[in-house]
């Protein structure tokens, strides 16, 4: 997604943290485990594909959490801007650092499709009746099936969001922007005069985390008292 | 139950001897049909005694019912499988290896039986921790044999 831009009426500064350790983790953990979650269910591995499910699950509620309570770049209060800004970003009077206001769209339209992914993913079950999701239960067979079918097409949508999001790194890096480091490394060279990144702790971090690990256990357990046991 | 293993294996192979001569395309096209409701059948009742097995308060006459539909529709599934009746002839999930390994499917084929003839025993027993355990044995024969000769097929 693009982050920073620089239009030429700010000089660049010195390499500055933009992005924490469990930003550049959540990112590149669930890069793997889409690819992975794909490359499961199309080859007879649909228990991977679930568990993959269930541990994007985790991530998605850390970042949810990360986005309140984590440094001030991974905070949707610091990224999450009405179409105003996006305008007012495009004609080049934005200065700041983490997401810019077009770049938030995309991260908040990929997050919400993962979600719906999952979400999907969670009440399924496959056309033989071998695989369920945790929450299948919840609903009614026919249900499940229709939620399997909506999930398969979904998936393009997620593509295209990944295609879009590609595309927009590369266009970030032929005008000497190179994203792709700076979510590796955590740092980039900024505007000067940008506000630093205020830091999340550590210890915040692991309790979200772990907050994603607790809900994701109560769903795969098929979310009792409301649903059933797992079986 | 060994005996009866045997037993069931000789009537497969008799059954697959009887079919071993050249069918008709209408035929073959029949049985492919009566395969896919069949299957279709299995995978329909087992999606609905996943939700009986994994709730709450589980109802048990719905479990042994389910449990009696597939042991019997289990027992069909001998003359589904002819030579003839792959994807060279029409739409189906069978992969073309079922035939190339006829050894090795049989044998699955065979689990699958055994072990819905299994869970429909422990059903009728109504102890839901053998009901469970059956029911696990049951899909796992399932599995084994769709991982290797089920393929995607869109309709």
């Amino acid at each position: 997604m693009p982050r920073q831009i620089s239009h030429g009426h700010a000089p660049l500064s010195a390499k500055q943290p933009v992005w924490d350790l469990p930003i550049r983790l959540f990112h590149w953990v669930l890069a793997g485990l889409i690819g992975f979650s794909w490359w499961s269910v199309h080859n007879d591995h649909t228990d991977w594909h679930i568990w993959s499910g269930c541990a994007i699950l985790t991530l998605l509620i850390f970042r949810l959490l990360w986005g309140f309570f984590g440094s001030s770049t991974a905070r949707f209060s610091s990224f999450v801007r009405g179409p105003q800004a996006v305008l007012n970003y495009l004609r080049g009077g934005w200065n700041g650092i983490g997401h810019t206001p077009l770049g938030a769209l995309s991260v908040v339209a990929l997050l919400v499709a993962v979600a719906i992914q999952v979400s999907l993913g969670l009440i399924s079950q496959d056309e033989d009746g071998i695989y369920a999701g945790p929450l299948a239960g919840l609903v009614s067979s026919d249900t499940s099936d229709k939620a399997r079918d909506i999930h398969e097409l979904w998936f393009n949508v997620i593509l295209g969001l990944i295609i879009l999001h590609v595309a927009a790194i590369i266009f970030y890096r032929l005008r000497g922007r190179p994203l792709t480091k700076a979510m590796i490394t955590g740092k980039a060279k900024i505007d000067a005069g940008s506000p630093p990144m205020r830091r999340g702790k550590w210890w915040v971090a692991l309790l979200c985390l772990g907050v994603g690990i607790g809900v994701t256990r109560w769903i795969i357990a098929g979310a009792p008292p409301f649903g059933a046991s797992a079986p | 139950m060994r005996r009866v293993t045997i037993a069931v294996g000789m009537i497969a192979v008799f059954a697959a001897a009887a079919v071993a001569a050249p069918l008709t395309k209408g035929r073959a096209l029949a049985i492919m049909h009566q395969r896919h409701e069949g299957m279709e059948k299995i995978g329909d009742t087992n999606k609905l005694l996943r939700r009986e097995i994994t709730s709450s308060s589980p109802f048990v006459p719905a479990i042994q019912s389910g449990a009696a539909t597939i042991a019997g529709l289990s027992v069909k599934a001998n003359g589904w499988f002819p030579r003839g009746t792959g994807p060279e002839l029409g739409k189906t999930g069978a992969r073309p290896q079922i035939w190339q390994t006829p050894q090795d499917f049989i044998a699955k084929l065979h689990n699958f039986q055994g072990a819905a003839q299994a869970f429909n025993a422990a059903a009728k027993s109504g102890d839901m921790n053998a009901i469970k355990a059956r029911y696990a044995d049951l899909n796992g024969a399932c599995k084994a044999c769709h991982d290797k000769y089920r393929m995607d097929m869109h309709h």
